[in-house]
């Protein structure tokens, strides 16, 4: 399973596979200058492959106050 | 997708620079567009003193680690206004910041100066937001002022400016369209205001604090309905998507095309005043800040 946690509302999204970080980007309806797509202490670029496991932190950059 | 500049797998992609970089060439490219901001619009210089406007969120916190680095001679600023939960959260964060990377900081509490954020809401019949930007804004200033530093620095970011721009547009405010840009020169009482951000997208920024261990997540006031231009951040960011490059070109070309004319065209208008209370600059007899103090002791 690729856990996927999206930091902003603390929601994990489960998916059996995901081919790259683009297909992750549509499945959740993001713009990849509109999230970080975090893998432990790496940042993944669109064109990253995912595949059957993993965790994965996606964090928004719009800033607050 | 591998680096441009060292042919390493790339951590960042960037549309609007047709480019991506590894991690420590994207510390590069980030302190060299800090610098280029700093320099193309004259905004500051390493003989200034320079105040640093800081909230605790990730873009004056990497705004200040960027100007340590660039090795400017720079002091924090941070305001805390007295809101219970996230205004203690705010101020640990900032002087756990600055006390770990010895960068010297003041705090000055809007309470001490008979403005409590929570007070103030109470007793002021119009959205807060704006009320809290406009006494933080006199704040800075003023403590810039008065203590001897004669630039200002925040943390806006190329969207926040672009946003701005864009909602000054809508409205063709002629008086705001000639002063928004990376600098504002001192005049009077206000010192100088600077952007060292103007070149980078909140992306950008987003990016380099992650790189740089900045994760910090603050905790939301109670009083934020969402933070200012969201829509217009939403709509440009889908205007950027499909022609990349489309935000650093509007600002720019407004700078050199659009403020000058708006700026001939405000030449005429009058200069402030000087408050009868403070002696701040503002349009009215009373500033503001001094308007919303005396409701407060009513
Ligand atoms: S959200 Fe509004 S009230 Fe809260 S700190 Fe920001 S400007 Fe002030
Ligand atoms: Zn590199
Ligand atoms: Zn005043």
């Amino acid at each position: 399973m690729v856990r996927v946690l999206i930091e902003s509302t603390g929601e994990q999204r489960e998916f059996r596979a995901l081919k790259s970080v683009t297909q992750l980007l549509n499945r959740l309806g993001l713009k990849s200058t509109e999230v970080l797509v975090i893998r432990g202490r790496e940042l993944l670029t669109p064109d990253r492959m995912i595949g059957h496991e993993g965790d994965i932190r996606i964090r928004h950059v719009v800033s607050r106050g | 997708m591998k680096c441009r500049r060292c042919s390493e797998l790339a951590q960042v992609r960037l549309p609007s620079h047709h480019t991506g970089f590894c991690a420590s060439c994207f510390e590069t490219y980030f302190l060299r567009q800090v610098e280029r901001g700093i320099h193309e619009h004259k905004q500051f210089s390493k003989e200034d003193r320079l105040l640093l406007a800081v909230s605790g969120g990730k873009d004056s916190l990497g705004l200040l680690l960027a100007l340590s680095k660039l090795e400017y001679d720079v002091t924090a600023l941070h305001i805390d206004l007295g809101i219970p939960v996230s205004s203690q959260s705010a101020r640990s964060t900032v002087e756990a910041y600055c006390a770990a990377h010895s960068i010297k900081l003041h705090v000055l509490e809007t309470t001490e100066k008979g403005l409590p954020i929570p007070e103030v809401k109470k007793r002021v019949n119009r959205p807060i937001c704006s009320v809290c930007g406009k006494i933080k804004r006199h704040w800075f200033n003023r403590f810039a002022y008065e203590n001897g530093y004669n630039v200002l620095a925040t943390g806006h970011n190329l969207d926040d400016e672009v946003a701005r721009l864009f909602a000054n547009t809508l409205r063709w405010d002629q008086a705001y369209l000639a002063g928004q840009g990376p600098v504002s020169p001192a005049e009077g009482r206000f010192v100088r205001k600077v952007k060292p951000l103007c070149r980078l997208t909140e992306y950008e920024t987003a990016v380099w604090c992650f790189l740089n261990g900045i994760e910090h997540v603050l905790a939301a006031c109670p009083y934020s309905a969402g933070a200012s231009f969201t829509g217009h951040k939403k709509l440009l960011a889908d205007l950027e998507e499909r022609s990349p490059g489309m935000k650093m070109q509007f600002y720019e070309h407004f700078l050199q095309r659009g403020k000058p004319a708006f700026q001939a065209i405000r030449a005429e208008a009058p200069p402030l005043n000087e408050c009868a209370r403070c002696g701040y600059p503002s349009s009215m007899e009373v500033c503001g800040v001094c308007r919303i103090k005396e409701q407060l002791e009513a």
